[in-house]
């Protein structure tokens, strides 16, 4: 199987090297082709970079989490974007979905809540495709 | 009369001849002297008496001849004209004295005439009758009255005449007693033997040396008068009655205070007194009263005054009013009118009237009367102060002088519907007081029963709407401070977490690792802190985000032993070191609800229980499915440390906690019950607890089965 590759988005250094950490632990699974520390960047590095999957804070400087998932999402309608934010109101949850994140994780968590996220996000990335075909 | 006058006429010429005849013959034939003149005197006093004055002629005529036939004797002497003198002398004499009489004689003839007329058209009948009561006279009017004529009646006996036959000689009695009788009233028969009402007034008729010849009668039918006394006295009779039946006293007093007559009502109130003088039994007194009205009234005027009676502490309204009766005899009426209730009212009224006077005055609220929606026409201590008038400045005020311009005409339009009695009671608006200073006011405009004005209380709230506006403005302070609270604190949770994050997640990233022993147990206690720690959180974020009122149910069919189960399981780790014992009895039963929050609520308790359960505890769950009032009754029992009483009420409070010394038990914030109660609220349920210190509480809640 090939191994997804992952877009960290994260303005928290201590953060982007946890990710990178715990994805690491996965070697097979997932590997993080980049980062960003702002939502624009993230829509930037997407392009240029294609990902599987994006990670994405919420809180950034710049351009906010939401702002980047809808120009991500405007660039390619099919992204799979998990949310990894310490805010986590229903509303808030609600935003970050409506504006077409697949899967949010609320912080604090731990390495198994993020690889049964992923792989949630994974699945359901498979059933949309099942259902298409 | 002629043949009367001829007659005399011829004898006093016969007489004069033979006189004139005895002169010639004694003179002429026989030459004596002799005094035959005395035989002169014959005719003289005839004629005198006869002819009065005219004698004076046959005096002269005599003495002419006496004179003649004496001067051819040569016997003219003194003598002879002497004797002549006389012959006149004595025909004048005789003469005047015949006129006197016969001037008298005339008199008394015309007089009697008069009297004659008069007793003949006299419309009173007029009988004259002797001393022994026989009819003498009878005039015209007696016929009619009587019906019997003149020549049936007189020389008979006047007996017949009265109804009572010994009424005549009565009569007689009192006339030859009093020498008169006026207005006897009596009744006589007529001839019909009617009887007749008649009133007779009689005089003594004496001779011409005083001595009592009979009476003079004379009676006049008063039959129509005596019908209309009658008449009068069955009208006085009548009005006896009417008095009879008033409800008010009255009595009638004569001139000299002799009370004629009483009613029933004053008889029953003073005794009966009729014929007794009026001031010694009502009064006690020798003498009239100062207060009497009778010599007022008996001048004819009618008097009303107002009596209080000492003796039986009443108060009367008397109408006093003359009354004359068919004599013309005056009396007074009067009229108890007993108005001591009226009075009494009058005063209560009075009292009633002063009372509310002084609490109007010395109302704390400004007070005015208004007169007709214009005029102030009263107002009490409190206004003045409000208004900085005096009274006399402000009664007669128009009351829109002390309202501001702006507000005029909404002022208006609420006076105006509080008359019609629509506006409700309060008007807020800006007072003008005398030096021009505005002042908030609270109006109430009551309309007065009954008159076109109204009452208008004030109350000055110009402090108190600066207070209002300074409250206000806290208020608004504080509700931007609190908004600034919670955006802080929804950062701050959110920063609070950011940092959890790590921790968290190299823990967990460190179980993998290959630790000591004591390393795991490390980790461990690093894993339950941070684990507590976001629980805190978490729940600070959720009380903040009710108070916000973020909060909204999901509601879907929630089956509650699912829900305890889950709750159970989750918490096993800290049942199992604590080594409790968990109970449950929940019924099949499914509700309506936010399944998240029914979990939330039972983990709250549950793990409420648990931390203020000792080791070994046993902690029970019991839910109730009660059918009849379509709700469930959740109990959590523990046999923890219990909860003082007087903390009990207070418990569900935000940031309540029962201890708050550093020695408390730590580990809680006091926050889970306070979610535990808004969560079961917006429920529609209700939560509450009982407890007894160190034995153990219980906690309920009730939750509805369908919202």
């Amino acid at each position: 199987m090939q191994k997804k590759r992952i877009l960290v988005v994260e303005d928290a250094a201590y953060m982007r090297d946890m990710l990178s950490e715990m994805l690491e632990q996965a070697e097979r699974s997932y590997e993080v082709v980049g980062f960003a520390v702002n939502g624009k960047e993230a829509v930037e590095k997407y392009k240029e970079l294609k990902p599987d999957i994006v990670t994405m804070d919420l809180v950034m400087e710049v351009m906010d989490g939401i702002q980047a998932i809808r120009g991500i999402k405007k660039d390619d309608p099919n992204a799979l974007i998990i949310v990894i934010s310490a805010l986590g109101t229903p509303e808030q949850k609600k935003a970050a979905l409506d504006a077409g994140a697949g899967e949010y994780l609320w912080k604090p968590f731990t390495i198994k809540n993020l690889f049964d996220a992923l792989e949630k996000l994974l699945g359901k990335r498979k059933d949309e495709r099942g259902s298409a075909t | 009369m002629i043949k009367g006058l001829n007659y005399r006429f011829f004898i006093l010429l016969s007489t004069v001849l033979a006189c004139t005849i005895l002169a010639f013959f004694v003179g002429f034939i026989k030459n004596e002297t002799i005094v035959y003149t005395h035989s002169f005197y014959a005719p003289i006093l005839l004629a005198g008496v006869w002819y009065r004055k005219k004698a004076i002629y046959i005096a002269l005529f005599l003495s002419i001849i006496y004179i003649l036939v004496t001067y051819p004797l040569a016997h003219l002497s003194i003598d002879v004209f002497a004797r002549s003198a006389i012959f006149v002398a004595v025909a004048y004499v005789i003469g005047l004295v015949s006129e006197e009489r016969a001037k008298g004689e005339e008199k008394l003839k015309e007089t009697k005439d008069y009297l004659d007329n008069i007793i003949t058209s006299s419309v009173d009948a007029i009988a004259v009758v002797d001393m022994d009561g026989i009819v003498r006279s009878w005039n015209k009017a007696a016929e009619d009255y009587m019906g019997y004529t003149e020549a049936e009646v007189i020389g008979t006996s006047n007996k017949k005449f009265f109804a009572d036959p010994e009424e005549g000689e009565k009569i007689m009695r009192i006339v030859q007693r009093d020498g008169g009788l006026k207005n006897y009233r009596t009744t006589v028969l007529n001839k019909d033997k009617k009887p007749v009402h008649t009133s007779m007034s009689a005089a003594l008729l004496r001779d011409k040396n005083g001595v009592p010849i009979g009476t003079v009668r004379m009676s006049r039918d008063i039959t129509k008068e005596v019908e209309l006394e009658e008449k009068i006295k069955e009208e006085r009779d009548n009005l006896n009655l009417i008095l009879e039946s008033m409800d008010d006293g009255v009595y009638i007093v004569s001139k000299d205070y002799k009370v004629e007559f009483m009613n029933k009502v004053l008889i029953d109130t003073l005794g009966y007194h009729v014929g007794d003088i009026c001031y010694k039994v009502f009064h006690n007194r020798d003498d009239s009263c100062p207060l009497c009205k009778n010599a007022e009234v008996m001048k004819g005027k009618t008097v009303r005054w107002e009596w209080d009676s000492r003796r039986n502490n009443k108060t009367y309204d008397l109408f006093e009013t003359p009354l004359k009766d068919i004599k013309g005899t005056m009396s007074k009426l009067t009229i108890f009118r007993d108005i001591s209730e009226r009075k009494r009212m009058e005063n209560e009224l009075r009292d009633a009237e002063e009372r509310y006077r002084v609490i109007f005055e010395h109302a704390l609220t400004a007070l005015c009367v208004i007169e007709h929606g214009e005029v102030v026409s009263l107002a009490n201590k409190e206004f003045e102060t409000l208004s900085g008038y005096s009274r006399e400045e402000i009664e007669g005020k128009k009351w829109i002088d002390f309202i501001a311009d702006e507000d005029m005409d909404r002022v208006q339009n609420y006076c105006e519907e509080r008359r019609k009695g629509e506006a409700p009671a309060c008007c807020e608006f800006k007072f003008v007081s005398s030096n021009g200073e505005i002042k908030q006011v609270n109006a109430w405009i009551e309309p007065i029963p009954g008159a076109n004005r109204c009452i208008a209380s004030l109350l000055d709230i110009t402090e108190l709407k600066r207070k209002e506006d300074e409250l206000r403005e806290t208020c608004e302070k504080l509700t931007e401070l609190d908004k600034m609270k919670r955006e802080f604190l929804n950062v701050a949770y959110h920063e609070m977490r950011s940092p959890l994050a790590p921790i968290v997640g190299y823990a967990s990233m460190l179980e993998r690792c290959e630790l000591s022993g004591k390393g795991k147990k490390y980790l461990y206690i690093i894993e339950q802190s941070a684990r507590e720690l976001e629980k805190m959180i978490n729940r600070m974020l959720e009380l903040a985000r009710i108070d916000s009122k973020k909060i909204e149910l999901s509601l879907e069919g929630v089956y509650i032993p699912e829900v305890v189960a889950e709750v159970v399981k989750g918490i096993e780790p800290e049942t199992k070191e604590k080594k409790q014992v968990i109970s449950t009895v929940v019924p099949g039963v499914k509700i309506q609800a936010d399944k998240q929050k029914v979990g939330a609520i039972f983990y709250n308790l549950i793990s409420n229980a648990i931390k203020y359960t000792e080791e070994g505890g046993k902690i029970d769950i019991m839910v109730v499915d009660r059918e009849r009032e379509g709700d469930i009754r959740v109990c959590i029992a523990d046999t923890g440390i219990g909860i003082p009483e007087e903390h009990l009420p207070k418990i569900f409070e935000r940031f309540y906690m029962v201890d708050t010394s550093l020695t408390r038990k730590s580990g809680s914030l006091g926050l889970g019950l306070s979610i535990v109660k808004e969560y079961v609220k917006l429920h529609g349920g209700k939560v509450w607890a009982t407890s007894e210190f160190g034995k153990g509480s219980k906690f309920f809640f009730i939750m509805p089965k369908r919202q």
